[in-house]
């Protein structure tokens, strides 16, 4: 799409249209064309202000009612290009009031108003419907309700922040707008959000008979919303404590910016409180944190487009009914799909059974998906423990134990039982797809399908092509995963494929950092600092020391020169200290709680001149080494693109979103000063830190691995 | 006759006594698990499916016409139709000749039948006194005529009505199962001793039997911390059965002079079965290999009272029609409703003068030897969840004939209420 705010009014198709009904209401429907969604920009706001003017002196209105003729969206929020592409701070600042002014003129039309809400109603949708009078939700599955802004870096700052407290009261809104959530038409009903609730049909019905029977705008005579208000201090103060304590407060400014709009405008008036809306986006806007989430929202956004929704596979199979299996046939069935999830042992079957209906309990419990909802999605599940046919099955995923011949007698044997039609794909971690493939009289039909655990939460799908594997067959398993809801990245078949290879060489870097002598408690710390979800140790607790061990073992045989596998490893996996698993390893387990273990001598090489290290050498040691394998990946062509890589890394280790992925921190640190740092460590330390080419020559030509110049910021310090 | 109906394949869970492994599933679980199974053991498109019919005595509240709840949770398509079918202990044979009869009617080529049977689940009723006075609860206005409503109630209004206890009860006659089995034990002098030593062979048989019966079961899979995670053998048989054991329990129904016990009766047990089914012509397009072939089938109805003798009347009317004798069969298979009941049968084959009188036959139909009569248990052993043991009978015995490379089998059984069914299976060897 071109850039909407040059191109002069005249040719901009309407965006919206009204309709005259014989009651003297008008309706006012947002229709963007060509599009699925609608959104708030400049253009629509021009247009809509043109229509306000027209209606606000007709006497005959005796209401509007705001609706969409999308079918899944209502107002997907405000265009974020504007935000992105308009850097400067006038623009921003522009749209912000052109924003505040048109929802203050709906709020203040003379006659009532009333959203039909139909779909999805986030950000700047959500506010509109806040500045009208009553809001009508339908109640289809599409409808979700809510304002999402500071997941982005920003604040609800058209009115939201404000309203929604006005509304609310300042801890349900402060609760709704910190986290961010987006609320199905139920939910929204119960919390005060919308006045009522119907089917999708008699929404515009339902918005009128609103503004027809209700014409007082005032709350009820019983409200308790004064009162309410009055607890704003300690709302802010409960929550800004809990920001504080996980990690939020230090690397998310926008939370705390709109706690702070939403308790200080309590007690203000609308128009000072829109004014401190402006004043804390101006300042979120201004971060990096914000410029970064907002790339990797249009990265994500750009990997998921899907084609065609339609292929979701109607049926597949799953070999191994171990924690990928079942985490696999669990998130396929969940989205429609029939699985069969076959092993070759009854008994772990049944625990792979019993996992995927742990899964379906917890969504239950979470009111993410109601009972009925849980059991059709376990009914889609046949559970096979002897070799069935596999007629029909469009994709069959692999998921066995990583154990090269195991893997490729199952692909012979699934050959001959499958249609020629069915994708075969293996969920290896760390064996070559084309080397499993050999073994097939179809290799063409082999791919990688590389998912994450836990796989219901990990968005990150690897997708590797072996070298014979047909590029349809590659393209199918993109449709599927997209369509799954799924978000593919294409790598090259290499040891460890991208985010095992580039995350290996941190976790080990963290591992010998501790068998020098750092403590636990140092190496994460220093990394949770940095906004990593959690310290490379106890990452390798919930990995699994046995499966973090096995790929160790492949990428330290793959590139000897610079990878190798701590004896740690192996003497815990003697110990069977394997981490989460057996509640014991780097950490002690007990339930959710972790405490790093104290007796940890045994682990250690006999270092005497251990020297202690502070948290910028262990951070940089780690970071470094992680920025230097990317930068290898690249180099070697594994990834196709500097962004697919930032991507992956965010989505498949959780890689700290604020900081745009370890490519991004890197132009912000510099490349220049990485290769000097890594110089430094290759000669004080060890050859395996020794810069890859194409970052040394990076450095040399002064580039930065994104093309905008405003990433790339030499001085900036990291935090 | 018309064409013989192909079974093409089968299934069943594990039976379960009530009240164990699989207590915490409904019948609809059950069914769905079976059918699943089916499908997925065979590969078989459900697309291609007919109807399904299921067969179930007590039919759960909760899922009115069973068969359809178990059809879409099983993934059969929504424009299959289904249908519920219930003649008591012979409910799942019903469904079996229920698609052979739409077969022969042109309504239908594929069917996937069953039976299905949660004893565990069948529930607890109110007495219609109390019925009335929750309704009379119900419509109360105000507060005040509530509470007069409710000082209605007494407290044998609370007591509940077991509908286990409800359905195996004949209306008619006013007795029991076992008060029916206990009139057979009378009337043909059947003793306790050779009533608990077939009930001894029963179980012999089947712990004999437990690999052969794998072969027809699905494996379940319970998803509960407290079962195993997957169940792949009947709990009935019992590997510990003695002469001794069996001697020491109660009689359950006369209990000065009575013989039969919890030990020479059948099991009170969950399970389901399910049959993929099709006329020959729609096996030969699709290519499949039948496990067997149903080839005759008869219902007959007898006395109430000696609702166990039900067979006789079946298989003399089976003779009739197919002009085929007992006698021809390579395995008989007799439902195991009762010790007693199966022992009055065997001796009614061979009695002339129950052959004249009771069935107007000139010859006496023949009872089959012990060798080839339940020769892997029955439902002494391995239970009777009532809906699905027609179901079952026809599985084990088609199984059995392929094991044995053999030609024909008989399976009969009582039925409560005085019925009696019989059929003919066949394999093409």
């Amino acid at each position: 799409m071109e850039p909407i705010d040059s191109q002069p009014s005249a040719t901009i198709p309407p965006l919206l249209r009204t309709e005259r009904r014989d009651d003297g209401i008008r309706v006012i429907t947002l229709n963007r064309p060509d599009s699925a969604a609608n959104l708030l920009d400049r253009p629509l706001f021009q247009q809509l202000g043109n229509l306000l003017d027209q209606l606000e002196t007709d006497p005959t209105i005796k209401g509007l009612v705001f609706a969409s003729a999308k079918p899944a969206i209502f107002i997907a929020g405000a265009d974020l290009r504007s935000l992105r592409d308009t850097a400067s701070r006038e623009d921003v600042e522009r749209l912000v009031e052109l924003g505040q002014g048109t929802m203050r003129r709906i709020a203040a039309f003379p006659a009532p108003t009333a959203a039909a809400i139909h779909g999805a109603c986030a950000g700047g949708g959500c506010e509109l419907a806040l500045a009208c009078d009553w809001r009508v939700a339908s109640d289809h599955r599409s409808t979700r309700i809510g304002l999402p802004e500071t997941q982005l870096g920003l604040i609800p700052a058209w009115g939201g922040c404000t309203r929604l407290t006005r509304l609310l009261g300042p801890a349900a809104a402060a609760d709704l707008i910190l986290k961010g959530t987006l609320l199905p038409a139920g939910q929204a009903l119960r919390r005060g959000l919308v006045d009522a609730v119907c089917a999708p049909e008699h929404l515009t019905g339902m918005a009128v008979r609103m503004i027809i029977e209700r014409t007082s705008r005032s709350p009820g005579r019983f409200s308790t919303l004064p009162l309410r208000r009055l607890a704003a201090p300690a709302v802010e103060w409960m929550a800004r404590r809990r920001l504080e304590r996980n990690g939020v407060a230090a690397h998310y400014p926008a939370p705390g910016l709109a706690l702070s709009v939403i308790c200080r405008g309590a007690f203000k008036s609308a128009e000072e409180g829109f004014r401190l809306e402006k004043e804390a986006i101006m300042e979120a806007a201004s971060t990096d944190v914000c410029s970064n989430l907002i790339r990797l929202f249009f990265l994500r956004e750009k990997a998921s487009k899907s084609p065609d929704r339609t292929s979701l596979p109607g049926r597949l199979a799953v070999i191994g009914a171990g924690v990928m299996g079942s985490g696999i046939a669990h998130w396929f069935s969940s989205r429609g799909s029939r699985v069969v999830l076959a092993d070759m042992n009854p008994q772990q079957v049944g625990c792979g059974m019993s996992a995927v209906s742990a899964l379906y309990r917890k969504g239950v419990k979470r009111r993410i998906l109601t009972d009925p909802d849980a059991r059709r999605g376990l009914d889609r599940i046949s559970p096979a423990a002897d070799k069935v046919p596999l007629p029909r099955i469009e994709l069959a995923i692999e998921a066995a134990a990583e154990k090269l011949e195991v893997k490729q007698s199952i692909f012979r044997d699934l050959e001959n039982r499958t249609g020629p039609e069915t994708v075969l794909a293996t969920n290896t971690s760390a064996l070559s797809v084309t080397t499993i493939a050999s073994v097939c009289a179809h290799p063409e039909r082999v791919i990688g399908m590389h998912f994450f655990n836990p796989v219901h939460r990990m968005a990150l799908v690897e997708i590797v092509p072996g070298e014979k594997t047909d590029p349809d067959v590659t393209r199918k398993a993109m449709d599927i995963t997209r369509a799954a809801g799924k978000i593919p990245v294409t790598v090259a078949d290499r040891p460890g494929f991208l985010v095992n290879r580039i995350l290996m060489p941190a976790l080990m870097e963290a591992v010998l950092l501790f068998e020098e002598g750092a403590s636990i408690r140092e190496i994460d710390g220093a990394m949770t600092a940095f906004g990593m979800p959690m310290g490379p140790l106890r990452l390798l607790d919930e990995v699994g020391v046995d499966v973090a061990g096995h790929v160790a073992k492949t990428l330290a045989a793959a590139y000897p020169d610079r990878m190798r596998s701590p004896e740690i490893l192996a003497e815990l996996m003697r110990r069977e200290r394997l981490g989460v698993k057996t509640g014991r390893g780097f950490y002690h387990h007990r339930g959710r709680q972790a405490s790093p273990s104290r007796k940890t001598g045994w682990m250690r090489r006999n270092v005497p001149d251990a020297t202690p290290r502070s948290g910028v050498e262990i951070r940089e040691r780690i970071l470094y080494a992680l920025i230097n394998e990317a930068a290898r990946c690249l180099e070697e062509n594994v990834v196709a693109s500097v962004e697919d890589l930032d991507l992956a890394m965010v989505l498949g280790t959780g890689f700290a979103p604020f900081r745009g992925g370890p490519l991004r921190y890197a132009d912000t640190v510099g490349p220049a000063r990485i290769v000097s740092r890594l110089s430094q460590l290759a000669k004080s330390e060890s050859k395996r830190f020794t810069p890859c080419g194409s970052l040394a020559a990076m450095a040399e030509r002064k580039e930065t691995f994104y093309r905008d110049p405003d990433a790339a910021r030499p001085d900036a310090t990291s935090t | 006759m018309a064409g013989r109906l192909v079974i093409a394949d089968g299934i069943r869970t594990p039976f379960c006594r009530m009240g164990t492994d699989l207590a915490r599933l409904t019948a609809d679980d059950l069914g769905r698990i079976a059918v699943d199974a089916l499908l997925t053991r065979t590969g078989f498109d459900p697309g291609l499916v007919d109807e399904v019919i299921f067969g179930c005595v007590a039919q759960p509240a909760e899922a009115a016409n069973l068969a359809r709840v178990i059809a879409l949770r099983a993934g059969i398509p929504r424009g299959t139709p289904a249908v519920t079918v219930q003649r008591n202990c012979a409910s799942g044979l019903e469904a079996l000749t229920q698609a052979e009869e739409k077969a022969a009617a042109g309504r239908g080529q594929v069917f996937i039948v069953g039976g299905v049977e949660s004893m565990s689940r069948i529930p607890l009723f109110f007495s219609e006194t109390a019925a009335r006075r929750f309704r009379r609860m119900a419509r109360a206005k105000s507060p005040v005529a509530r509470l007069e409503a409710a000082l209605h109630f007494r407290l044998r209004d609370f007591r509940p009505r077991v509908g286990l206890e409800l359905g195996l009860t004949d209306p008619i006659s006013g007795y029991n199962m076992g008060e029916t089995a206990e009139v057979l034990a009378r009337e043909w002098k059947i003793s306790r001793e050779d009533q608990d030593a077939f009930a001894l062979a029963s179980h012999r048989r089947a712990v004999a039997a437990r690999l052969k019966l794998r072969e027809e079961i699905c494996p379940v899979y319970p998803t509960d911390r407290r079962s195993p995670p997957a169940l792949t053998d009947d709990n009935g048989p019992r590997h510990d059965a003695s002469p001794e054991g069996l001697a020491r329990l109660k009689p359950a129904f006369d209990r000065q002079c009575g013989s039969v016990t919890p030990g020479n009766a059948s099991q009170i047990t969950d399970g389901a079965a399910a049959l993929l089914v099709m006329t020959e012509e729609r096996a030969e397009e699709l290519g499949i290999e039948p496990l067997g072939f149903l080839a005759g089938a008869t219902y007959a109805g007898c006395d109430p009272k000696r609702m166990g003798l039900g067979p006789l009347h079946a298989l003399a009317r089976l003779r009739r029609a197919t002009g085929r004798e007992p006698a021809d069969a390579d395995l008989v298979e007799i439902n195991e409703a009762f010790a007693a009941q199966v022992l009055a049968v065997l001796k009614a084959l061979d009695s002339k003068s129950f052959a004249r009188d009771a069935l107007g036959e000139d010859r006496p139909l023949g009872a089959p030897a012990r060798e080839i009569l339940n020769v892997n248990g029955g439902a002494i052993a391995l239970g009777h969840p009532v809906g699905a043991s027609g179901t079952r009978l026809v599985l084990t015995a088609l199984h059995e004939l392929r094991r044995r490379k053999a030609r024909r089998a008989l399976v009969t059984l009582c039925i409560g209420g005085g019925q009696g069914a019989a059929v003919w299976l066949e394999r093409d060897n």
